[in-house]
């Protein structure tokens, strides 16, 4: 009996599949897989997979200032009528009536958001965490997980990215790179098998520090994706096999760093917004100068801090409706992340997209300069992480990644064209995840 | 407020859940106009009054002006205080009782209403309170399209007004609005127990191992 022939996580594996899993897990200098996982995707699901692909294709985000998504009112009706948390609210109001939600809702009572009509029996579950530190359980089932690729799809295509298919042919490595990292293989049904590992770049998951590059260059992935800081990690492994992209997510890609991976890897590097509340939202492309949507049914909105649209153009929270996620379909879901909108011919952007709430820091003279301008002060540099903090009393502390501390010096002359000479404390960030890249405790800091 | 003064000549307005009423929430002493009429003219609710309440600047049904109108039909002046409560001040809280409150208004336009009420107290409190008592049970909607909600709307307005459906005893009105009430009651905690089963359920299959150890994505946020 052939061990990785495991119809649970592997619903459709063919023999040439398990050949696939057993190479990336018994190669030699393969890491140490920590955990299992799995497509878990059946033959109906395939199917309905690519029915949906076939239709995104067809599709554009046809919305915009002046017209409201054709799909909208339907999708509003069904979510007031299918999702408890709506439904207790009775009838349906206006759309620009409907009170947003945030995390914070998710975290009271994720139950409440979840449609009647959605069997549990497949359902599973991302967790995440935010900035806030706080864990929350988003449902999700596994043909939710597996459309992911139908929009990394859409997104390589723009930059002229066709993926390979078949069992001889690894599709895609994630790249982590933390002290404790979910690890696992699998293969993707709708790339004919093609392999998938999930990895961690940290030296204690691998027998020696040179089994990684020995192991990505016998994998030889289409396409890497992990974060700036697993991606930096990655670039400073002497490979000698190159991707045909990399798909950054998770963190703000600065411009310096994606110049800088581009030109290590020869390979064009997709800074994807995505969240574990909706996939990937938009995918930044340098000569419109934003993030462009992805999702056809994705509705996105610019709030002010009431809640209410913002003028076009100006800057306010990213608000999501719609989604492919039918187990937690959005609606008015405040992201936490700003940005403002703009139009394109190819359909809308993101424009100076920025995590988290915007913050203002005091200069000496006594001058007020908004996160934008940090952002734009320290974007040629190659950053793998860094957060900007102003403590009460107006001092100022930069903290890098470790890996990027070697730039202290050039981020110090660049942060001088907006703070002068202005004592800025550097530290190193201590804490392998997500931060709150721009933090305040001076008073009028914070702008909500 | 004062709409909340009026309520010191009314019965007791507490209940323990939503939906319930008891006989100490109403009385029925005086013969009003027939159920049919009623219910003919409940169904016959025109669009304007359906129409979203305005709040914060949105909405099209300015609620506290009907108010205002119906209040002056009985020679009484509202005061903006007395108003406040029909302006609405949350969203989703308030959007179906100034519906509920909309619709009552155009009930009582009925000329057997106009010619019979002249209590302004009375009136308040019943587009206020009352309507709030209405709300927590179901939308506005309903009690216009369905066949039962419809009828205990028409009684529940007559019952707190002290009045009774033209040829009925007092028992027969006061069992059958309670009837009305119980199976509504009823069908919430019904509801709720559902619900609460449905929410356990989903817990626990977010809870699973398999579900933690999720599925495939080419990218982790």
């Amino acid at each position: 009996m052939n061990p990785y022939l495991d119809p649970e996580r592997y619903p459709t594996l063919s023999e040439d599949g398990a050949r696939m899993l057993k190479f990336l897990r018994e190669h030699p200098q393969a890491p140490i897989y920590r955990n299992s996982s799995g497509n878990k995707l059946t033959s109906e699901d395939l199917n309905l997979l690519a029915d949906y692909e076939r239709k995104l294709n067809n599709s554009r985000v046809d919305w915009n200032d002046r017209q409201l998504p054709h799909w909208l009112n339907t999708f509003v009706d069904n979510v007031y009528r299918d999702v408890p948390f709506y439904r207790s609210q009775g009838q349906v109001p206006q759309f620009s009536g409907i009170t947003p939600v945030t995390r914070a809702d998710f975290s009271r009572d994720i139950t409440a958001f979840v449609p009647d009509s959605v069997p549990l029996d497949r359902m599973i579950n991302f967790q995440t965490t935010g900035t806030s530190g706080n864990p929350l359980l988003l449902p999700s089932h596994p043909r939710i997980a597996a459309t992911y690729l139908c929009f990394h799809r859409r997104a390589l295509r723009r930059f002229g990215i066709e993926l390979s298919h078949g069992p001889d042919n690894v599709g895609v490595v994630l790249v982590g790179y933390q002290r404790r990292c979910f690890t696992y293989i699998s293969v993707t049904p709708q790339l004919g098998e093609s392999g998938l590992a999930k990895i961690n770049l940290h030296t204690d998951d691998w027998g020696k520090p040179s089994d990684r590059e020995a192991y990505l260059d016998a994998l030889n992935a289409e396409i890497y994706t992990g974060d700036p800081l697993s991606l930096s990690a990655l670039k400073n492994l002497p490979l000698s096999t190159r991707p045909k992209a990399l798909i950054s997510v998770g963190m703000m890609l600065s411009d310096g760093l994606r110049t800088e991976l581009e030109s290590h890897f020869n390979a064009p590097v997709l800074d994807i917004y995505s969240l574990n509340e909706s996939g990937p939202v938009a995918v930044f492309d340098q000569a419109l100068g934003g993030h462009l949507l992805l999702q056809p049914e994705l509705y996105v909105e610019i709030l002010d801090t009431e809640g209410k649209p913002v003028s076009p153009g100006q800057r306010g929270e990213i608000t999501l409706t719609g989604g492919f996620n039918f187990c937690l379909p959005l609606l008015r879901y405040r992201t936490g992340d700003f940005a403002s909108l703009a139009y394109s011919p190819e359909g809308p952007l993101l424009k100076g997209l920025s995590g988290r709430s915007p913050v203002r820091f005091r200069t000496q003279g006594g001058d007020w300069v908004n996160n934008i301008d940090i952002t734009h002060a320290l974007k040629s540099l190659p950053l793998a992480q860094f957060g900007l903090h102003q403590n009460a009393d107006g001092s100022l502390c930069l903290s890098l990644a470790p890996v990027s501390m070697h730039y202290a010096p050039a981020c110090l002359s660049a942060l001088a064209s907006v703070f002068g000479n202005q004592l800025i404390n550097v530290k190193s960030i201590e804490k392998e995840d997500k931060i709150m890249q721009y933090t305040s405790n001076l008073k009028g800091g914070t702008l909500q | 407020m004062a709409s909340a003064q009026v309520l010191s000549h009314q019965p007791n307005l507490t209940r323990n859940n939503p939906g319930e009423l008891n006989d100490k929430d109403f009385s029925v002493n005086n013969i009003g106009p027939d159920l049919q009429h009623l219910l003919r003219r409940i169904s016959a609710t025109p669009a304007d009054f359906l129409d979203d309440p305005k709040m914060h600047g949105r909405g099209d049904l300015a609620v506290a002006a009907l108010v205002h109108d119906t209040l002056r039909q009985t020679g009484h002046q509202a005061t903006a205080e007395q108003l406040q409560r029909f302006t609405g001040s949350h969203a989703e809280k308030d959007h179906n009782r100034l519906r509920l409150v909309a619709l009552a208004i155009w009930v009582l336009n009925d000329d057997w209403f106009k010619s019979t009420l002249h209590d302004a107290d009375a009136l308040l409190s019943l587009l206020d309170l009352a309507m709030q008592q209405l709300a927590d049970v179901s939308t506005a909607t309903k009690y216009i399209n369905d066949s039962e909600r419809r009828e205990e709307f028409a009684r529940f307005l007559l019952a707190r007004l002290d009045y009774r459906p033209a040829g009925e005893s007092i028992t027969q009105a006061t069992d059958r609005l309670s009837a009305l009430s119980t199976t509504e009651r009823n069908r919430l905690l019904q509801e709720s127990r559902e619900a609460e089963a449905r929410a356990r359920a989903i817990r626990e299959a977010l809870a699973k191992q398999a579900a933690a150890e999720s599925a495939d994505k080419w990218t982790r946020e």
